[in-house]
């Protein structure tokens, strides 16, 4: 609770300004309108206990009738009521990871330039086939192979279903972004968490129904258009939750005032709503609206709280990482989507600055300092979920928008020791869990030499179909009507459920 | 030459066979009974049931979806979807899977039986095994190779460098003829002999098309099977079959009946007569204009009542906001009130139908509709489109003049053939004007300006965007299902799509493409933009004037940086002397007046000591504090300056350019997949179906096709279907929240139909007969009785009207995105309203925060800040500002609890309403006059008793509470100022400011 700098003097002569937040709550006169206003407008004078919680039956499917993120029933019984969804910015090589190819180790350095010409982006730097630096095995019940890079994810492979045969439509970072996230490889349309809390809401009122994590040290590639709702109402957009300052744009006033004069405010508004409101009797858009401004106090109570990582014990703190270099900044991100989810937040996304897995060149050590940022932060949110009972209910993914070539990138004048790999759209791994997901399952396969998907391809059309599946919606049944079309997240491809994965 | 004849014969024997067996009644008779195993046969089994279910529409003349099914060489030849059958596997074939899910036929009655579906399964698993011997891979493979296999090819891979604009080589490939005559080389094709052909030699040596080529030119490279299909056509002698273009003629279309233009919308636009005012007398009140009569008939239909004219100043308040977006002025508000005409509303109505700000926020509606941006979108970078804003002012002058709406969509649509622009003797603004109009057509998202997707698919793109926009804009129809396939609901043959692409393909080429606009860093070669540098000499003049004025400025600041170092070393100097032994000070002034090369031993004794302390270099001048600020001020000044300098006037225009490539339907809109050659049409249902679309060259020696200009002239016929009842229908749907057709954008069979077809059909007629006037539209609408309704809905009409499709009240509406923010401005007096010009920049703050950047104090319209497609100012976003991609024609309205903080704790909010309270301070310091004042202001009355009390009450706590605040206690001006500035805050807050009654 913050302590104010001045005593606020009560001239106004009401001595019942002074009770405690639950009576205050419970005036009859003021409504929780009122109460909710004062709240807003930035008085923290109470404790937040009082503050009565949404409480919104979720209304029964069919198209929305007033966009808001009340939540709604699915298709059928969803697997999943969370996602939360670890972007991988760069492509992470999955030759290096999840796809180990012993025929790169037996042709190391031969040419295989021509092969794939027509899918190097870089040709002049073309080098020969190129082997993993790093060493494979197998780990859990399951005997999923992971390399070397990732110890922490490989103590939990059990619960995690790896897919090997992931393909994307171009080898360039911004279509191949806008297509993991939209569907398609042009912006303009609604990115996956848009259509999720379009179609289900959310169910927590008092946050954002899609949150973005984003990395303070910078946004990735397409900036702010890889959460945005595209041609669905703004509302589905997701929210930029800051991990220092105040988290959601407005949330607070910049400048304080007074404590009495926000409460005055927040009296005089809701007074004059009231008389509004009781002119026009039958308006649902009055109610809605002061519906709104309750909504906003409670999310100005819960943001804070949902963000507050003090809270948590120091051996949860540990278990991230946090407070700890390198995984300081992304284990605070993980454990802040565990907080959301746990308190009802539909879709959480996160992101790295830069693109920390675009390993061009020094793979052996740029794809290490990528795992060392990540690997026990993504791992600790795992067990933590799973611990607390909620990694069956939330829906874990993990991935990049494209894969590596299996060849080298060598830098001009540089030699093979600080080889990197160019993009390869045509084969990657990403893995799911939680939520439905069979644990220890290795799905699908690329060729030979990892680089294209070869065994039960899976495209980002069925991989969308998958998420939107375990959460109880049929991607032909969410859709958005416009122009005449039934606009859909899959568009008009004919997407596969990967029923494989599935437990 | 072998593999070839030996086919040509297997071919033969085919053809032979099949010529037996055309007619279904002989097959059935030469069937033998004796079939092993009971595997059904083509003739037997499946030929019957096609014929009773499917050759009704896919025969050899109707070819419905461009498939028949009426022979086995149609069958395997497939449709618009590509092909139909694969043999082996009922699950990939497309005709299975329509009978099977039900799709095909359409309709219950006609349906396929459960085992006649299994028949059809069986037979394709079997492998499509036929009675007769006949070789399948001859009825699979594709027909003969013509040139129209080979022509769109060269197109696409061979002509942007030898073709119409380059002839590299000298060789042009679009023709037969001008490969053979050939290039500098020699001709490029040996007739029969392929190996021996430059073209092919070429190709095979990877030399063509060239790598370093291929992206600068937008030319993916040739595929192997492109390669032996051009081969292939050499080989056997290059032949030419004369196909002229698909068109309309004289003939009935038969791929459009006669039932499917009786849809409402499709018929011409006929005179309705007017309902009798004696048969409704008993109505509560009279009927102001013709639309009241329509309206109370529907009404009384439905046992339903119009709700009570509403308060007088609701009235003003709506339709000020309805005509100009924007609350009334506090003067307007009193002067309504003491005018004692009978007809002061009406005079309200004339006076804001006059305003400038009437075509500023009507032109919102239609930058919607066309899909106005100040970007490219596309891609991540969103380049700007630096001269978009040119069609934004047309647009809001034209509205502002009551521009009539046929001659707005004659110069949208064809502006460019209108008048001859290319002689520059003759530019009037008129012509100027054309051209900008234009514009409408270049909004659609393009990224071609980036040479990496400046690909003939993304120059599609571009295109179909455009078209659906044109489609839903002007037609009302969705149009754009048909680049694809045939249109599922409406009467649009895939081919008639492609007529209209060949419309715009005299301008629209893919094959011979202007990007958008240079954009730097993102194409290798730099070409002109599809801009033009069309002026007047008043501009050009202007331009040159306006340029030296600047100059002059910039000239001027130069001078005060240069005075202000000076300044700056002065003050340095006298400061650092005072640091000086007192008796050297005069000597130091002295030399520093003498060039060092003239000062004497003791001077330049003294200078090599003292010097370098007294004298600020330029670099340290520029870290002087007192210098710094100011100067990095000056310099951004300078930058601003130098940017509203014009080279010269650019339009972002389309133009015809005379030659535009032939057009080919795109089975499923896949530009590899050509099929039937096709000619410039309208949407044949539009038509009566045997009436060709002429056009012709606007004027001697144009190198204009007319083909725009023959469009927009057949859109703007008086009875024309669909043109006048959309623009009415829009033009109503923004006056009553809801159109009479309620899918503005739809008037197919998919759209509502209408709640009130003669008054829809009434309104479009009084809007052709006043000469397509929008104003007079306006006028009809907002002075009708219905328009006067009251907003308050009665429990009964909450029942039985819940839609308000009745229209039984006028709905409660939110401000939109733009009338929030620009009432905002306007109550706290901070409204910029200079119109016109560039777009105001944003600026985006590090937590994601977007604002316009306004100029001491006061911003511009909404209207008039920059609409780049990433970064809308938060603002309007949080408020339903759509995106657009590519366009709008209907805003959601979302309520979410973002609204609520913005309007709550934003800063720039919380400073308007200083703003707000210094304004009402101006008036008056008793605060009963402030509260009414600020009443006034924001929300166009007086509040009420209870209101006012409130209020009043609040004020006075509220200063009470300020003034009781450490160091208040000096300055009660500013408590009372603070105290207000919370009373304006809440009511730009409050329900009563944010909906419009």
């Amino acid at each position: 609770m913050k302590t104010r700098s001045y005593e606020h003097r009560n001239l106004s002569g009401g001595a019942g300004l002074r009770q405690s937040r639950r009576g205050f709550f419970h005036r009859a006169a003021d409504g929780v309108h009122g109460a909710a206003l004062t709240y807003l407008l930035g008085s923290d004078v109470f404790s937040q206990e009082g503050l009565p919680r949404a409480n919104l039956l979720p209304a029964t499917a069919g198209p929305r009738r007033v966009y808001d993120l009340t939540s709604r029933e699915t298709h059928f019984p969803p697997r999943a009521r969370s996602v939360i969804h670890l972007f991988m910015n760069g492509g992470p090589s999955q030759v290096d990871l999840f796809d180990p190819k012993p025929a790169l180790d037996r042709m190391h350095g031969q040419s295989y330039f021509s092969e794939i010409a027509q899918d190097v982006s870089s040709p002049q730097q073309a080098g020969g086939l190129l082997r993993s630096p790093y060493k494979f095995a197998q780990h859990g019940d399951s005997g999923t192979i992971v390399s070397e890079v990732m110890p922490h994810l490989a103590r939990q492979v059990d619960d995690i279903a790896v897919i090997r045969s992931m393909y994307n439509s171009h080898p360039n970072h911004e279509p191949a972004l806008f297509k993991i996230h939209s569907g398609r490889l042009l912006p303009g349309r609604p990115a996956l968490g848009a259509w999720v809390v379009y179609g289900l809401g959310t169910e927590n009122q008092s946050l954002p129904a899609y949150v973005v994590l984003d990395d303070p040290l910078g946004l990735p590639v397409n900036t702010v258009q890889n959460w945005q709702a595209g041609f669905l109402p703004p509302v589905y957009q997701g929210s930029r939750i800051r991990s220092t300052g105040s988290p959601i744009l407005n949330l607070r006033p910049e400048v304080d005032r007074p404590t009495m004069v926000d409460r005055l405010q927040g009296d005089l508004l809701s007074r004059l709503d009231e008389i509004h409101r009781r002119q026009r009797p039958g308006m649902l858009q009055l109610d809605a609206r002061i519906k709104s401004y309750e909504l906003a106090a409670r999310m100005q109570l819960e943001a804070s709280d949902a963000l507050d990582i003090g809270q948590e014990s120091q051996k949860t703190l540990e278990l991230y990482g946090v407070g700890k270099k390198p995984t300081d900044s992304y284990a605070r991100r993980c454990l802040m989507a565990r907080r959301l989810v746990e308190r009802g937040v539909r879709f959480v996304q996160l992101y790295i600055n830069g693109q920390i897995w675009d390993n061009h060149t020094g793979l052996q050590g740029g794809l290490k300092t990528a795992c060392d940022r990540t690997d026990q932060p993504v791992a600790a949110l795992l067990t933590d979920l799973k611990q607390r009972g909620l990694l069956n209910e939330t829906l874990v993914v993990w991935g990049g928008e494209f894969g590596r070539l299996p060849i080298a990138q060598i830098p001009e004048g540089k030699d093979l020791s600080s080889a990197g790999r160019d993009h390869g759209p045509r084969g990657f791994s990403l893995w799911m869990a939680g939520g439905g997901i069979k644990g220890g399952v290795t799905y699908g396969g690329t060729d030979e030499i990892g680089f294209a998907a070869a065994e039960n391809p899976v495209s980002i059309a069925d991989w969308h179909a998958t998420i939107l599946h375990q959460l109880g919606l049929h991607h032909d049944g969410l859709f958005f009507d416009r122009n005449g079309l039934h606009e859909k997240l899959t568009d008009t491809f004919k997407p596969r459920i990967v029923k494989e994965i599935l437990a | 030459m072998t593999r070839g004849s030996t086919r040509v014969i297997a071919m033969g024997c085919a053809r032979k066979m099949l010529g037996a067996l055309v007619v279904f009644g002989s097959w059935v008779a030469f069937i033998s009974s004796t079939n092993a195993a009971g595997v059904p046969r083509f003739e037997t089994h499946i030929a019957p049931l096609f014929k009773r279910h499917c050759v009704k529409c896919h025969n050899a003349e109707l070819r419905k979806a461009d498939l028949d099914l009426s022979t086995p060489q149609g069958l395997f030849r497939g449709g618009e979807s590509g092909l139909v059958l694969v043999s082996g596997a009922p699950k990939k074939s497309l005709l299975y899977e329509q009978v099977h899910q039900g799709a095909m036929p359409p309709g219950e009655e006609t349906r396929l039986s459960v085992p006649d579906v299994e028949t059809i399964r069986f037979w394709i698993e079997s492998g499509t095994p036929f009675v007769a011997e006949i070789a399948l891979e001859e009825l699979t493979a594709a027909a003969e190779i013509s040139n129209h296999d080979i022509e769109p090819l060269m197109r696409l891979r061979c002509t942007a460098c030898h073709g119409l604009r380059q002839r590299e080589g000298g060789l042009d490939l679009r023709t037969k003829a001008a490969m053979l005559k050939g290039g500098k080389s020699g001709p490029a094709v040996v007739l029969g002999e392929p190996a021996n052909s430059l073209l092919i030699k070429r190709i095979h040596a990877g030399e063509m098309p060239p790598d370093e080529k291929l992206i600068d030119s937008g030319v993916k490279p040739i595929t192997e099977s492109e390669i032996s299909r051009l081969e292939r056509w050499i080989e056997i002698g290059a032949p030419e079959v004369p196909v002229s273009p698909d068109v309309a003629s004289t003939e009935m279309d038969r791929l459009v009946s006669a039932a499917d233009r009786q849809h409402w919308s499709f018929r011409r636009l006929r005179s309705v007569a007017m309902p009798r005012w004696s048969a409704l007398r008993e109505s509560a009140a009279a009927p102001r204009q013709p639309i009241d009569l329509f309206v109370l008939r529907k009404q009384r239909e439905k046992a339903l009542q119009m709700a009570p004219e509403v308060e007088q100043l609701t009235l003003l308040r709506r339709v000020t906001y309805d005509l100009t977006g924007l609350p009334p002025h506090p003067a307007e508000v009193e002067r309504f009130l003491t005018d004692e005409h009978p007809d002061a509303y009406e005079r309200v109505v004339d006076r804001l139908l006059v305003s400038p700000r009437h075509g500023e926020r009507w032109a919102t509606f239609w930058l919607d509709a066309a899909g106005y941006a100040d970007s490219e979108g596309k891609r991540s970078a969103d380049p700007i489109r630096p001269y978009a804003y040119k069609y934004r002012d047309y647009v809001v002058r034209s509205l502002n003049t009551d521009k009539p709406y046929d001659r707005f969509l004659l110069e949208q649509i064809a502006g460019d053939e209108l008048a001859d622009y290319t002689d520059s003797e003759k530019v009037t603004e008129e012509i100027v004007d054309n051209l900008i109009a234009t514009g409408f057509l270049r909004m659609a998202p393009d990224g071609t300006g980036s040479d990496v997707v400046n690909f003939v698919p993304e120059r599609l793109e571009v295109i179909a965007d455009q078209i659906e926009v044109f489609g839903s804009t002007v037609l009302g129809l969705t149009i754009k299902c048909a680049r694809c396939h045939s249109h599922k609901y409406d009467p649009i043959p895939q081919r008639d799509y492609y007529r209209l692409m060949a419309i715009f393909k005299g301008a629209y080429d893919e094959h011979d493409w202007l990007k958008p606009a240079f954009v730097p860093g993102q194409t290798k070669v730099q070409k002109a933009g599809r801009l033009l540098s069309v002026a007047t000499d008043a501009e050009l003049s202007q331009m040159t004037f306006r340029n030296i004025q600047i100059d002059k400025e910039i000239e001027q600041q130069k001078q005060k940086q240069t005075q202000l170092g000076v300044t700056v070393r002065q003050q340095h100097l006298e400061e650092q002397l005072k640091s000086v032994p007192a008796g050297v000070r005069e000597p130091l002034r002295a030399l520093l007046t003498v060039a060092p090369g003239e000062r004497n031993p003791r001077q330049r004794e003294l200078a090599a000591e003292y010097e370098a302390q007294l004298i600020l270099d330029d670099a340290m001048l520029k870290k002087h504090p007192a210098y710094k600020r100011a100067a990095v001020e000056i310099d951004r000044t300078i930058k601003s300056l130098q940017s509203e300098k014009v080279d010269r006037p650019q339009i972002r225009a389309l133009w015809d350019r005379g030659v535009p490539s032939p057009t080919y339907v795109y089975r499923r809109g896949d530009h590899r997949q050509w099929t039937s050659l096709v000619g410039p049409g309208v949407p044949s249902v539009l038509t009566d179906g045997k009436t060709p679309f002429e056009y012709r060259t606007p004027w001697p020696n144009a190198t204009k096709t007319g083909r725009r200009l023959a469009l927009a002239r057949w859109l703007v016929e008086a009875d024309h279907p669909l043109t006048s009842r959309v623009m009415a229908n829009r033009v109503w749907k923004h006056h009553f929240g809801r159109g009479i057709v309620s899918t503005v954008d739809n008037f197919g069979k998919l759209g509502v139909l209408p709640s009130h077809p003669e008054l829809l059909d009434w309104v479009a007629n009084q809007f052709v007969q006043s000469g397509w006037s929008l104003k007079h539209l306006h006028r009809l609408l907002v002075t009708s009785m219905v328009y006067r309704q009251s907003s308050q809905a009665s429990p009964q009409q909450l029942r039985e009207d819940a839609e308000n499709q009745w229209l039984t009240r006028m709905p409660l509406q939110r401000l939109d995105a733009e009338e929030l923010r620009d009432s905002l401005l306007a109550v706290a007096g901070s409204l910029d309203e200079r119109p016109f010009g560039r777009p105001d920049a944003v600026h985006v703050r590090k937590d994601g925060l977007v604002t316009s950047i306004g100029k001491q104090g006061s911003w511009r319209r909404s209207l008039y800040v920059r609409h780049r497609r990433k970064e809308m100012p938060t603002v309007l976003e949080t408020f339903d500002l759509p995106q657009m991609n590519p366009a709008c024609q209907q805003r959601p309205t979302s309520t979410v609890a973002q609204q609520a903080l913005f309007l709550l704790n934003n800063e720039a909010v919380r400073a308007l309403s200083r703003d707000f309270a210094r304004r009402i301070l101006q008036h008056t310091a008793d605060p009963v006059a402030q509260v009414d004042r600020a009443y006034l202001t924001a929300l166009g009355h007086r509040p009420s008793g209870e209101e006012r009390e409130l209020a009043v009450q609040a004020l006075l706590n509220l200063e009470i509470e300020f003034a009781a605040l450490p160091g208040a206690a000096e300055n009660s001006q500013d408590s009372a100022e603070r105290a207000l500035a919370v009373l304006c805050h809440t009511l730009m807050n409050s329900a009563a400011f944010l909906f419009i009654d």
